[in-house]
């Protein structure tokens, strides 16, 4: 039976891991005194307003910037010419494998390849100023065929993005997977299958982008203050693409208005307001607007998947595959397309045939990147609709049938065909517990059939597993990617009696100031209150990596923990000289004093024990001065979450209108650092899965190759109204790869929304045969999908 | 995302208001609430020389009684409109249609005159006003004139203002005593798909209905009556089979958009359902029927 | 030169007499010129209400209104919560429910929430969402916003509040 934490933590530290402890960032932003990027305005500061390419496709025949340079307030003007010629290409963080490099510059020189597509910039004293500019700057484009889908940049008349370095727009092909699943299905006694489409969507943090650019001349330095989750790899990709040193730039991000992936690495943008700032002497500010947002900041989950799972006539899935298409846009963003639809492919299921094709395409639409999920919410939509089909093929019912092919705790490790070794846990617990709480066997014996005003009740499930955090950097190097895995941090004692905790992440909304002191205060002994956590600043923390990739609390915990125990060793020890005792373990720090275990009136007070250290005075013969300590960590594996989410909804088939009754999730994480931050990780999650799942997708117009709905009017985010009610059940199954057995839950919630509800909706509609097989599940797509089962109408 | 520049002007009379208007020949544009004027200029998809502030005009936002007519001020907010036992008692259409206008802060700013200005297709204002039969009066420099709400909406975001032109009052006769509302859209507070707004008078003893109105707004180039279907149910019972025809003529009546929200095929089907049911609303539950 | 309009407004409770160029919206004039940035920007197009103060204690979206306009009124912003150290109750109920994770909305929410509880009355539920439903969230999924609201306004009425 694998270790829960309530077994092995019966007593909570009242401010250590497992405390639902007020956040430390709280005061601040609750004030309006955070510090965003748009907060701080230098002196002689000027903004940059960037002009954009209207057309997906099109050949730049020339600029004439002379009106705008003459206007009164413009201070320097930026074309594809001189970027090119003082820039280096934005680096790729996690390449697609065996893809050419695509040299994505900071702007267009002679083709812009999707709508958004940077041609000039202008800095001038204001934004208004720089977009008066912008507005007589004359542009001469000769408009060129474009793609707007997989299927048509795929035609071998379609015109090709890169030709300089492609054949087609096919940027490459990665198969992943084990066994023989063709020969499986081939001897399957059932095998369903499916196209499915999931929408483009973005994420949609509420701060837009946004960088204040600063270059000390003298010096030879760029300080930038930069709305990112990950200061470091922004210092590193920067110093690449402006041909400096990384000694020489210093990145800062004090608060971040939320991130979930599509601020991981620097755009063009970034590189402009820094080439803006170089060349005036003078600070650059540029805050990306809600209209660029839509069409400069990375898109998101794109693809079209062809879907087989076949099984045995007893019910056990014996093969899967998923031939994939991912929509990458005009070029490599330096996160890429999602991975993990290919590694999480066959879920919580015991499969040992399983394979998937990844086909990464390139169109005429903006980049996508990385968003929260990462490719987990595609992979479960496809695989658990499937699951239900096949159940319903099969006769047998959904919660058996998974339950029969889960893995099982005794079977843990388990490498599934993907190489992911999933680590412990009882998945066939959490789905019981979700169909439980769903009252699934109860709707299952009521039977089916209208209600009074004509709606239909449904329950659906959805099954899932989550790779959290990295396996490690030998795992990331073997696939290219320029990070490594680790976390480090510096803990440093202070004269008040406290620490100061140092860390290369970045404040964006997960509560990393609060977790990282609460496990500082875990280990020490000291107070939670004592304990003043600095992130963002490259200049000030260690190097690291950043906060994405459900990777933060794994790796930053085993460095806090590291540091924790090495500053506290060293505390023990000049506390026991101070206080004549022999051996340190028989010390303990309590709060704000050293002390006996066995007596807790003989004590000292920590404020003295640093103040020596700090000074060097009355030190231990042949101790260091000083009392800090510096740890980086690597974690030895990554943490699989799991879990499963039900739904219950009424569905009005005349109009394909639905609500969604209930919507429940249970869910492991392993050991929670702080309960109520993990909740609020789920639920924010759990709304944006909602909202991909139901209402949210960007759409491109086919003719125009434009973008329809680029605009917040446009594009449905859903509000407080919008939402059912979350129920959330938790277990705790420590991960036992991690420190403290934690598993990473930033990501969880967007995965099981789109299959739960499709499931739930298919169930509801089962007498008249819906099936569905798109994304988003809008009232006109489900009016639709009962349509197409009544053959009223054809599928498309 | 900075707006083009502009003068701002701020007269202190609705003559000024009218002088300034004139003067600038089509260049000047009126700002009340700034709900739909000021993203749009942001957005630089609109570039007056100048904005003439009309907000300081109390004049323009009374809502009151004259005898059996109800007239309110075009500067009136939305959320006045909610809370007017005026409005309440005298026109209930309105006063349900308002609670589905934006959220809490547009309706804060938001006014009746701008929103008929703005001739949203999909505007509950204009779709209210067009079923409740109500006129625009419309002043210029050199007058006013009273327009009906249906001749008023011309077009998509069109109206029979002249540029010289502002909305000064909206006048309302005596509601039907019966109304039925229903609204759908992709998520809380967003434009509408679509939205019937049905109304009527019932003759208590022989349950005839006369005076029938079908007001169909988000799923024609603007806001519109259901006239074929109107005849057909006036002096009814609005029986379920009349119901169903008139949903029918309804339908037929409009040619909806294709758009981000919806399809053209599948508004046209909701016109269908929508018409039906809240024509069965209006017969069943009673009084008005606010969904 | 860029044309000016002279205003005079009172922010929290303090005068101040500027020259504002016409097309600055109040909030950019909140932020840049009174150097008050708790109020923050998402849209500029009047969709996501983060920018949400009050004007003349009406909770509108400072975005789509111009400074010049304010030329005369009480503008109140989040700054104005707090009593020194002391957070405001509201406050203390979004951070006892966990009511903000980036803390980028939290204003809109703080200002739209003042708003509803001046105006009485006690909104919970679906009709809170509702009142609230102009400020967009993408972190919290809203449920520990309306909790903290609900709270707040329960605790504000004296009434006893069960835990859990």
């Amino acid at each position: 039976m694998a270790e829960t934490f309530e077994a092995t933590r019966p007593v909570i530290h009242e401010k250590g891991i497992g405390a639902s402890v007020e956040r430390k960032e709280d005061d601040r932003l609750l004030r309006g005194e955070g510090r965003f990027a748009d907060d701080v305005d230098p002196g002689h500061c000027l903004h940059m307003a960037v002009g954009r390419c209207p057309f997906p496709h099109a050949q730049i025949v020339s600029i004439d910037v002379s009106a705008a340079m003459s206007l009164e307030g413009v201070e320097d003007v930026l074309v594809g010419a001189d970027v090119i010629a003082r820039s280096d290409p934005i680096s790729v963080l996690r390449p697609v494998p065996d893809a050419p490099s695509l040299n994505f510059y900071a702007m267009a020189t002679d083709v812009a390849v999707f709508e958004g597509h940077p041609v000039v910039s202008v800095a001038a004293v204001s934004r208004a100023v720089a977009e008066d500019a912008l507005a007589v700057i004359d542009v001469d484009y000769e408009p060129l065929p474009h793609v707007v889908d997989v299927d048509s940049a795929m035609d071998p008349r379609a015109p090709v993005l890169h030709p300089r370095i492609l054949s087609s727009n096919l940027l490459a092909t990665n198969p992943t997977g084990a066994g023989e699943p063709e020969a499986k299905l081939a001897e399957a006694a059932v095998v369903v299958e499916d196209t499915f489409a999931v929408n483009r969507v973005t994420g949609l943090p509420m701060e837009t982008r946004a960088i204040v650019a600063e270059w000390q001349a003298g010096a030879r330095e760029l300080t930038v203050r930069h709305s990112t989750q990950t200061p470091h790899l922004i210092r590193k990709q920067l110093a690449e693409s402006l041909r400096l040193e990384d000694g020489a730039v210093r990145v800062l991000a004090d608060d971040v208005g939320g991130g979930f992936g599509l601020k991981i690495g620097i755009y063009p943008e970034d590189v402009l307001a820094c080439l803006h700032a170089m060349g005036t002497g003078r600070p650059v500010k540029w805050v990306e607007d809600r209209v660029e947002f839509f069409r400069a900041t990375t898109h998101a989950r794109e693809s079209v998947h062809h879907v087989r799972i076949g099984a045995r006539a007893d019910g056990e899935i014996i093969g899967m595959t998923d031939h994939y298409a991912v929509d990458l846009g005009g070029y490599n963003s330096p996160t890429g397309s999602p991975q993990l639809s290919s590694v999480m492919f066959t879920g919580p299921y015991r499969v040992n045939d399983a394979r998937t094709e990844r086909r990464v395409i390139l169109t005429n639409k903006a980049p996508v990147g990385a968003y929260r999920g990462y490719g987990q919410p595609e992979s479960c939509f496809v695989r658990e609709l499937l699951i239900d089909r096949l159940a319903r093929r099969l006769g047998r019912d959904r919660v058996e049938l998974r339950i029969q092919n889960m893995v099982r705790p005794e079977d843990m490790p388990w490498t599934s065909t993907s190489g992911a070794v999933y680590d412990s846990g009882d998945y066939a617990a959490a789905l019981r517990r979700a169909a439980q709480e769903i009252g699934y066997e109860e709707h299952v014996a009521r039977g089916r059939g209208p209600d009074a005003d004509g709606r239909y009740v449904g329950v659906g499930i959805a099954s899932f597993v989550e790779r959290t955090g990295y396996a490690s950097s030998k795992f990331l190097a073997g696939r290219g990617s320029r990070f490594g895995a680790h976390e480090s941090v510096i803990l440093r004692a202070n004269r008040s009696g406290g620490v100061d905790l140092y860390s290369g992440v970045s404040t964006f909304g997960v509560g990393s100031e609060t977790s990282f002191a609460q496990i500082v205060a875990e280990v020490t002994g000291i107070e939670f209150d004592a304990v003043r956590v600095h992130l963002g600043d490259t200049s000030a923390s260690p190097l690291n990596t950043g906060g994405f990739a459900s990777r933060t609390l794994i790796a930053a915990a085993g460095a806090i923990r590291q540091a924790s125990e090495e500053l506290r060793a060293k505390t023990l020890r000049i506390a026991a000289f101070m206080l004549e005792i022999e051996d340190p373990a028989d010390l303990a720090i309590r709060g704000r004093v050293a002390c006996r275990r066995d007596d807790p009136e003989v004590a000292v007070g920590l404020a003295d024990v640093h103040d020596r250290a700090i000074i060097n005075q009355g030190m231990p013969p042949g101790e260091q001065p000083g009392l800090e300590a510096t740890a980086q960590f690597e974690p030895e594996a990554a943490a699989f979450a799991f879990g499963t989410a039900a739904a219950r909804v009424l569905v009005d088939p005349e109009t394909g209108e639905f609500e969604i009754e209930r919507f429940v999730v249970a869910h492991d994480c392993g050991t929670p650092v702080n309960p109520k931050i993990v909740d609020g990780q789920l639920m924010g999650g759990l709304a944006q899965g909602f909202g991909q799942a139901v209402m949210e997708e960007l759409q491109y117009d086919a003719d125009t190759g434009q973008l329809v709905n680029g605009t917040m009017m446009d594009y449905f985010m859903p509000t407080s109204a919008d939402l059912p009610a979350f129920e959330l059940h938790h277990s705790h199954t420590k991960s036992p790869g991690t420190p403290f057995g934690v598993r990473g839950v930033g990501e969880t919630g967007t995965i099981p929304g789109g299959a739960t509800i499709a499931n739930a909706i298919c169930d509801a509609l089962e007498e008249f045969g819906v099936q569905i097989n798109r994304l988003p599940l809008t009232p006109e797509a489900v009016w639709h999908a009962v349509r197409v089962a009544r053959g009223s109408e054809a599928r498309t | 995302m900075k707006a083009a520049p502009f003068s701002y002007l701020r007269p202190e009379s609705v003559a000024e208001a009218l002088q300034l208007l004139d003067r600038h020949d089509g260049a000047a544009r009126v700002l009340a609430g700034g709900q739909s004027l000021m993203p749009m200029l942001q957005m630089r998809l609109m570039q007056p020389a100048a904005l003439i502030d009309i907000n300081r005009l109390p004049e323009l936002a009374t809502i009151r009684a004259e005898g059996p007519v109800t007239v309110i001020g075009a500067l009136t907010r939305y959320a006045e409109l909610e809370r007017s036992p005026i409005v309440a008692e005298r026109l209930p259409l309105l006063a349900c249609a308002v609670a589905y206008v934006g959220d809490l802060q547009v309706r804060n700013r938001g006014t009746l005159g701008g929103s008929l200005a703005q001739a949203d297709p999909t505007g509950e204002m204009p779709l209210a006003c067009l079923v409740l039969g109500a006129t625009v009066v419309a002043a210029s420099a050199s007058g006013t004139r009273e327009i009906s709400m249906e001749d008023f909406l011309v077009g998509s975001y069109a109206t029979a203002l002249e540029p010289e032109e502002m909305i000064t009052e909206v006048r309302f006769p005596v509601s039907p005593d019966r109304f039925a509302f229903l609204e759908r859209n992709r998520k809380h507070n967003d434009f509408a798909i679509i939205t019937v707004a049905v109304a009527g008078r019932r003759d208590d003893d022989s349950d005839g209905w006369s005076d029938v109105r079908i007001g169909l707004g988000g799923v024609h180039d603007h806001p519109l009556l259901a006239h074929d279907a109107q005849r057909l149910l006036d002096g009814s019972a609005l029986e379920d089979e009349l119901i169903a025809e008139a949903a029918r003529r309804a339908a037929d009546g409009v040619d909806p958009p294709s758009d981000i929200r919806a399809t053209a095929e599948y508004r046209r089907h909701l016109v269908r359902v929508y018409v039906r049911r809240a024509l069965t609303s209006l017969r069943d539950d009673n009084g008005g029927a606010c969904a | 030169m860029p044309e000016r309009v002279l205003i005079t407004v009172n922010v929290n409770g303090r005068d101040y007499r500027r020259e504002v160029e016409p097309r600055t919206h109040l909030a950019d004039f909140l932020r840049h010129e009174l150097g008050l940035t708790g109020t923050h920007l998402g849209c500029e197009q009047g969709v996501c209400g983060n920018c949400t103060v009050l004007v003349d204690g009406q909770a509108i979206k400072s975005c789509l209104m111009l400074a010049a306009q304010v030329d005369g009124q009480r503008v109140t912003t989040v700054e104005s919560l707090a009593h020194g150290e002391e957070l405001h109750p509201l406050q203390r109920a979004f951070k006892e429910a966990h009511a903000l994770q980036c803390g980028y909305c939290t204003p809109g929410f703080l200002m739209t929430a003042t708003a509803i509880a001046a105006g009485g009355g006690r909104p919970s539920g679906d009709e809170l969402r509702e009142l609230l439903a102009g400020v967009v969230c993408r972190c919290t999924g809203y449920a520990n916003v309306i909790a903290a609201v609900e709270r707040y306004l329960e605790d504000r009425d004296g009434v006893e509040v069960a835990d859990g």
